[in-house]
């Protein structure tokens, strides 16, 4: 009571023994008020904590800045010693974790650097806290904890402490620690359900980070296969534009092939040829034979250029997918063999109506190899026969087949037949320069189809193939 | 058929020295091979045809009846003498022949697109590439009624 009121009162009083009195019975009554007016005070400060918190946990910060602010907060509005947030590694048994967050009074040492391992903890007291129990110890040396405990406290100059679980939902993920260290401390149980109240609306806000947190990871993994996909193209555009500059060198190359190359063979059998006219009866017989030879040997090479450029222009012109009549292109092609050669004796067999998809000029090409190689391997026959067909499908895919019954060849070379420049008769048997079938494979393969081929030595050839790409698997 | 009295002349352009031999020995054998003129590359031709560099002041009154043009040539090439030709009114409708060791589909285009008259390629067999030097003298030089120029 202020000096001026004792002096009104005293006026009152008829003696000094009086007022003494009177100042005992008024004291009594206002201690009580007083007490009232602390708690309300603490109330309305811890409301305008618990506020704070509540709208710090509204705002999109960090979990690290939120249980920074909140503990300085609650250590001040406590006048605890530190206030600390200690977070169990996941997958523990509760027995590990650290401190994340502190506010610690710089008398005494920080708690932050330590990871604990508390074995006792995990066994005996996760269960409790997961279930919601509040730990308020006044003095650690005098509340029966068991002695691990005690040392872990003690680590941190612990005294007394006021344990609050933090719950993400029924999962324990950490504690909300208030330590005294400087004495005991009876915690008085306004404190201790401010403090619960501050946990709670913790145990949302790490609600709400790992949720966020969940989404960052799934938006970074998104981005990471975004990016996958980015670099996928990126390559593909790369693959593209290299294979164009391949082809584009092909060409050139292709080019001088066809142009560069032919030009000295021109000039090997036109001077051979003007040899033989202007100084032909200078020469003798082999004199004359060699010059042949020359210009022969000049000419196999200017069609193997053309081979060649027939081969690789396979592989360079684009495809254009159309229905096509293999039988009327066979029957034709047939009919041209026929007339070159009409005394031959050939029987053709064309299935008809065999109609596939696929690009008509290198359909005509794959059919000219394959019909006119029936052709010259059954020359050596008096009669033949050479037929076109399909077999049942495999696996949803239909093959044809070109057949004669010829000289064939040993399957034990099969895998050589379709290789360029290979040959598996010799050049005076049956002529050729083995592009044919390589110019065969190359289109078959461009339609995303095989070739294969079956025979055996005087009992014929069956080559077959297919137009389209096969089931995986199949 | 003897065009040797004639006075018309055959403009081969021609890099190759040995496909100049090889071409004008054909002609010769045919009896066509007296008024060939030849330019070694599409500069030179140009030239021969407009009457400008070493061909400065040449009566341009005598054109060729058929100009033969290899396509790939020093300087300027064929595509480009061809380009060059049929922009021009005094020889858009000169025949100009393609004779060629090309094949690829792309020349052709090329050069019927620019207004070539025929395309030919040489053949490696002299005997043919002979043959076809005869057909092609005797086509355009009795047969094809040239254009009035």
């Amino acid at each position: 009571m202020n000096p001026a009121t004792l002096a009104k009162l005293r006026d009152f009083c008829r003696d000094e023994t009086a007022f003494e009195q009177l100042k005992q019975v008024l004291a009594q009554e206002v201690q009580p008020l007083r007490q009232e007016i602390d708690r309300v005070q603490f109330q309305a400060d811890q409301q305008k904590a618990l506020f704070q918190v509540i709208t710090r946990l509204r705002e999109p910060s960090e979990l690290e800045s939120i249980f920074q602010a909140t503990a300085i907060e609650v250590r001040q509005l406590l006048g605890a010693d530190r206030v600390a947030m200690f977070r169990f590694y996941p997958d523990t048994g509760w027995n590990d974790g650290e401190f994340v967050s502190e506010d610690v009074d710089p008398a005494f040492a920080s708690a932050m650097v330590a990871k604990i391992h508390d074995h006792c903890f995990g066994d005996q007291f996760a269960i409790h806290y997961q279930q919601g129990r509040i730990q308020a110890v006044a003095d650690i040396y005098t509340a029966g904890l068991s002695d691990c405990h005690i040392q872990v406290l003690s680590q941190f100059q612990v005294r007394s402490n006021l344990i609050v679980p933090l719950l993400l939902g029924k999962k324990l993920w950490g504690l909300l620690c208030i330590h005294q260290c400087s004495a005991p401390r009876q915690w008085q149980s306004i404190e201790i359900d401010f403090v619960t109240q501050i946990a709670n609306h913790l145990g949302i806000a790490i609600q709400q980070a790992e949720l966020l947190a969940d989404l960052r990871a799934e938006i970074a993994e998104r981005q990471q296969a975004e990016d996958r996909v980015q670099n996928l193209n990126q390559g593909l555009r790369q693959a593209i534009k290299d294979l164009s500059a391949v082809n584009q060198e092909l060409e050139t190359f292709s080019y001088s092939v066809s142009h560069d190359l032919r030009a000295p063979l021109r000039s090997i059998d036109g001077f051979s040829q003007a040899l033989l006219e202007d100084y032909g009866n200078e020469l003798d017989a082999s004199g004359q034979d060699f010059l042949c030879r020359i210009r022969a040997a000049t000419q196999r090479m200017g069609q193997l250029i053309d081979d060649l450029l027939t081969l690789s222009r396979v592989t360079r012109t684009d495809i254009n997918l159309a229905p096509v009549d293999l039988s009327r292109l066979a029957t034709r092609i047939c009919n041209d063999l026929q007339q070159v050669q009409p005394e031959r004796l050939v029987e053709f067999t064309i299935q008809p109506g065999l109609s596939v998809l696929g690009d008509a000029h290198l359909l005509q090409v794959v059919l000219e190899n394959l019909l006119s190689n029936a052709w010259k391997f059954t020359s050596k026959h008096p009669t033949a026969r050479i037929e076109l067909g399909t077999i049942i499908p495999q696996h949803g895919v239909s093959s044809y087949f070109v057949r004669d019954d010829g000289a064939g060849f040993d399957l034990s070379y099969t895998d050589k037949l379709f290789g360029p420049f290979q040959r598996l008769h010799g050049a005076t048997d049956f002529p050729g320069n083995g592009i044919g079938l390589a110019t065969v494979q190359r289109i078959v393969h461009r339609h995303g189809g095989r070739v294969w081929a079956e025979g055996a030595v005087e009992a014929g050839a069956t080559f077959y193939f297919t137009l389209e790409e096969e089931e995986a698997g199949a | 058929m003897n065009v040797s009295e004639s006075t018309k002349t055959i403009l081969l352009v021609e890099d190759n020295p040995d496909d100049e031999a090889l071409t004008i020995r054909a002609l010769q054998r045919h009896c066509i091979g007296n008024q060939i003129v030849v330019a070694h590359d599409g500069v030179e031709a140009l030239d021969y045809l407009f009457g400008t560099g070493t061909y400065a002041g040449r009566d341009l009154s005598c054109q060729p009846t058929v100009v033969l043009l290899d396509l790939k040539l020093p300087r300027l090439d064929g595509l480009g003498v061809l380009r060059r030709l049929r922009a021009d009114e005094r020889t858009k409708l000169l025949p100009i022949v393609v004779l060629t060791t090309s094949s690829e589909e792309q020349d052709m285009l090329n050069s019927y697109s620019l207004g070539c008259n025929s395309y030919i390629r040489k053949p490696v067999d002299f005997i043919q590439f002979s043959e076809a030097i005869r057909q092609l003298g005797m086509y355009w030089l009795l047969m094809n009624e040239p254009p009035p120029l």
